[in-house]
C-alpha cells in the first residue's frame, strides 16, 4: 500500500475530506482528531492492518507521518 | 459462609472476577460447574481446581444457539444446582462508524442471550434446588453513557432489564435474580482497557473510592447467593466505588 492509500485510509477513517492531509499535517490541528477518532485508529489498525496500537503510542504521534510509519 | 454441598455454576470462570469467585467458593467448600469459552481458559481452570470434585464446561458464548446441546453433552442434570453467577463480559470500544451490527450482534449473543438462555437451561424442572439465586455481572456502563461502549452498554442494560422481569417470573418457584453494576475492576479485562485509553483523562475521577479488587465483588456474589439476601430479588447492586453517586 503506498502512502497516499494510507492517507486516504486515514481520511476516510476520521471522516475527513479526501485530499485535506498531507504527511506533514500536524494532527494537533485536526478538528476531527478527537478521542473516538483515535479510537477509529485503533479500530483501522487492528482489522486493515492487524496490528495492535496503543494509547501511548497514540499519544506519541504528532503529524499524519507518524501514523503512516506506524502502518507501514 | 459455608458452600458444602452446594452447587454453583460459573460463566466467564478463568478470568477476572470469576476466577477470583471460583477460588473464593472452592476455599469455602463449594461445589462448581466451571465454564470457559477458551481452550486456555478451561485448561487454566482444570489445573486449578480438583477434577474429581468440580466440573468443567466449555461454550462459546457468542454462539447463544449452541449452548443447551453443549451443556447436555457435557454436564446434563446430573447435579442440581443452587446459584448461577455470569461473569462472561465481551467488551467493545468503537465509535458509531465502525459499529457493524455483526460486531453488535456478537456483543449481544455473548453478553445478553447467552445470559437468557443459561437461566432457560438451568431453571428447568429437576435442574435446580429450592432457593436458586442467580447473579448477573453487569456495567455502570449500563446506566451511564460512554462514548464508544454502545453494544457493550446495552448488553448490560438488556441483561438488568431481563432480570427484573424473570425476578416477577421466577418467584413462584423461588428463584432470586439479582445483578451486580461494577465499576471499574482491577482485572486483566481493565488493564487491557487502560492500553487502549487515548486521552489522559482519569478513568478513576468519578469512583472516589478508587479501583476496585475483584474480591470486592466476590463479597457481594456471595452474599447474593447465599440465604442472607433471601429478601432481595431483582435488584441491581452498585459495586462502583461511588461511580454513579
Amino acid at each position: 500500500m503506498t502512502d497516499q492509500e494510507k492517507i486516504s485510509l486515514i481520511e476516510d477513517t476520521l471522516e475527513i475530506e479526501a485530499g485535506t492531509l498531507t504527511p506533514e499535517t500536524e494532527l494537533a490541528n485536526i478538528e476531527e482528531y478527537d478521542s473516538m477518532a483515535k479510537l477509529s485508529l485503533i479500530v483501522l489498525c487492528d482489522e486493515e492492518f492487524g496490528k495492535k496500537l496503543t494509547g501511548e503510542q497514540i499519544r506519541a504521534f504528532k503529524t499524519v507521518s507518524d501514523i503512516i510509519t506506524f502502518l507501514a | 459462609m459455608n458452600f458444602e454441598n452446594k452447587v454453583i455454576v460459573i460463566c466467564g470462570a478463568s478470568k477476572g472476577i470469576g476466577f477470583n469467585l471460583a477460588q473464593t467458593i472452592d476455599a469455602l467448600g463449594g461445589t462448581m460447574v466451571l465454564h470457559a469459552s477458551s481452550d486456555e481458559g478451561i485448561q487454566k481452570l482444570k489445573g486449578t481446581f480438583e477434577p474429581n470434585k468440580h466440573v468443567f464446561f466449555q461454550a462459546n458464548f457468542a454462539e447463544p444457539t449452541q449452548l443447551e446441546q453443549a451443556w447436555q453433552e457435557q454436564i446434563g442434570s446430573a447435579q442440581k444446582v443452587d446459584g448461577f453467577v455470569n461473569c462472561v463480559g465481551l467488551r467493545s470500544r468503537r465509535p458509531i462508524n465502525l459499529l457493524k451490527s455483526e460486531l453488535v450482534l456478537e456483543v449481544l449473543s455473548a453478553n445478553f442471550v447467552s445470559h437468557l438462555e443459561m437461566i432457560r437451561i438451568l431453571t428447568k424442572k429437576n435442574f435446580y434446588n429450592t432457593g436458586l439465586s442467580i447473579v448477573g455481572i453487569s456495567s455502570i456502563a449500563a446506566h451511564s453513557g460512554g462514548a464508544g461502549v454502545t453494544a457493550y452498554a446495552a448488553s448490560k442494560a438488556a441483561m438488568e432489564a431481563a432480570t427484573r422481569c424473570l425476578a416477577k417470573e421466577l418467584h413462584k418457584k423461588e428463584i432470586r435474580l439479582n445483578t451486580i453494576v461494577c465499576g471499574q475492576i482491577h482485572t486483566e479485562a481493565y488493564d487491557a482497557f487502560m492500553e487502549t485509553k487515548t486521552d489522559s483523562d482519569q478513568v478513576l475521577e468519578r469512583q472516589f473510592m478508587g479501583l476496585g479488587k475483584p474480591q470486592e465483588v466476590t463479597d457481594i456474589i456471595l452474599f447474593l447467593l447465599g440465604n442472607q439476601s433471601r429478601f432481595i430479588t431483582g435488584a441491581s447492586i452498585p459495586a462502583d466505588g461511588g461511580y454513579l453517586v
